[in-house]
């Protein structure tokens, strides 16, 4: 067995960790913010550019995953009939194909997250 | 006479009436949509596009939900299908939603960005509001239940909360804003419209939530500051020497609670009565300010506000009570 299992073929863990990477940020952007601007710092831009930082790094790590389930489980955007198969490839195309439209839906809402924190320059 | 036909238009016409709960609710005082202040104005028109948008989508929503039920299926619509759901269902929808975040986003800075020529400081309390102006160089004045404020200048409300969380709202000015127990909320309101205008709690706070009310009065900022100059001013010396007024409010002891400057009335429990009888309302908003009702607000306070933590005085003698209600009227 190999580890880390994420990219060990076969683990649905591919499949988590995209939401678990934007439950991640949206924590961490949130408490930076929060106590950024409780210790009454007015000025919201070193909080934001550490956001900023922390979305890249997100952004990164859910561009990683979408790597690996591109060409390790030759997971497509597209549906096709042939993942639904009952064969081990097949499975793995499919776990791809999730992980796939998770890395897309979750790179959106880290984007998201991250965007008030871009508008406004003051707590 | 009504003809056996005739009712037949009853069904309609009751029909059509059928808004209405929800109609009044678009004008006067208490309406968002009445514009009277650069923020709800702002909000506003946000509010038009976003609901003929999203008429637009439910419409086309509902048009291929109608189109896809009534259609054949077939290899070539399966494509069509899976190509309108990428499209339809993900990449549009994102768009879209990133342009209404940007677009709240960027109306919220605006909102935040202005610069205010006076500040206020409202705390809510159960179930009734204080307020503080505080101009350097001036005495503080604090009154209650009514913000005043000057038409076309920017104020700035610092809303505090000693008890539970209350929220302010003034819809025809603008948006509302928690006011939170051990933080200071901030909000902005820039009134364009001479009027009278009703605020409200907005947040659920305890038994006499709903009867939780404010004024904002706007007027023109030379009046507002006569106004303000005028309520800096300890107690209108011809009340205090009028027919033993002070007596009465003294001996009943409603100094304990209530502050009138320029007397040993310092209590800091209930509003500030210095100028009680220039106020519109009492009660939180509840009642127009008459002799009648003021006499019946303290004989009988709980039957006025069911759940007020004022105790009602209901075995003060008559004389007393008269006395009592001259005085605080007379308190301009």
């Amino acid at each position: 067995m190999t580890y880390p299992r994420i990219i060990d073929d076969g683990s649905v863990w591919i499949v988590i960790m995209p939401p678990v990477i934007w439950a991640g940020h949206f924590l961490a952007a949130y408490w930076i913010a929060a106590v950024w601007c409780a210790r009454g710092m007015g000025v919201l831009a070193p909080a934001a550019w550490a956001i900023l930082a922390l979305t890249l790094i997100a952004l990164a790590a859910i561009g990683w995953i979408a790597r690996i389930a591109t060409v390790r489980y030759e997971g497509l955007l597209r549906h096709e009939a042939s993942i639904a198969d009952d064969r081990e490839r097949s499975r793995e195309r499919f776990l791809g194909h999730v992980a796939l439209l998770l890395c897309a839906l979750n790179a959106v809402a880290v984007i998201f997250t991250a965007a008030p924190s871009l508008v406004f320059g003051q707590c | 006479m009504r003809s056996p036909g005739t009712r037949t238009w009853c069904g309609p016409r009751l029909l059509r009436l059928a808004p209405l709960p929800v109609l009044c609710g678009c004008e006067g005082r208490h309406s968002w949509l009445a514009g009277a202040g650069a923020e709800a104005r702002a909000i506003e028109s946000l509010f038009w596009p976003f609901l003929i948008g999203s008429a637009i989508v439910w419409t086309a929503v509902m048009a291929f939900a109608v189109f896809a039920y009534r259609s054949a299926a077939s290899d070539k619509g399966e494509r069509v299908g899976r190509a309108v759901i990428l499209w339809g269902g993900a990449v549009v929808p994102t768009i879209v939603v990133a342009m209404l975040l940007l677009t709240g986003l960027l109306t919220l800075r605006a909102l935040s960005a202005r610069s205010p020529a006076l500040t206020v400081q409202v705390d809510g309390e159960q179930w009734w509001w204080r307020v503080a102006y505080r101009v350097p160089g001036q005495a503080e004045v604090v009154t209650a239940n009514e913000i005043r404020l000057p038409r076309g200048e920017t104020a700035e409300l610092l809303l505090t909360s000693d008890d539970v969380i209350h929220s302010l709202w003034a819809p025809a000015l603008g948006g509302k804003m928690d006011m939170v127990p051990g933080r200071t909320n901030r909000l902005t309101l820039t009134p364009l419209t001479i009027g009278s205008w009703g605020g409200l709690c907005a947040e659920y706070c305890g038994a006499a939530h709903a009867q939780m009310r404010f004024e904002v009065v706007v007027t023109e900022p030379e009046a507002f500051r006569d106004w303000l100059a005028d309520e800096a001013m300890p107690a209108a010396p011809e009340a205090l020497s009028e027919g033993g007024g002070l007596d009465a409010f003294l001996d009943a002891g409603c100094g304990a609670c209530h502050t009138i400057r320029g007397t040993e009335a310092d209590g800091p429990v209930g509003p500030d009565l210095t100028h009680v009888g220039g106020r519109g309302r009492i009660g939180a908003g509840l009642v127009p300010l008459t002799a009648a009702n003021l006499s019946r607000w303290i004989s009988h306070t709980d039957d006025v506000k069911p759940g007020v933590r004022m105790p009602a005085y209901p075995d003060l003698a008559p004389e007393a009570l008269d006395r009592l209600v001259a005085f605080l009227m007379a308190l301009k």
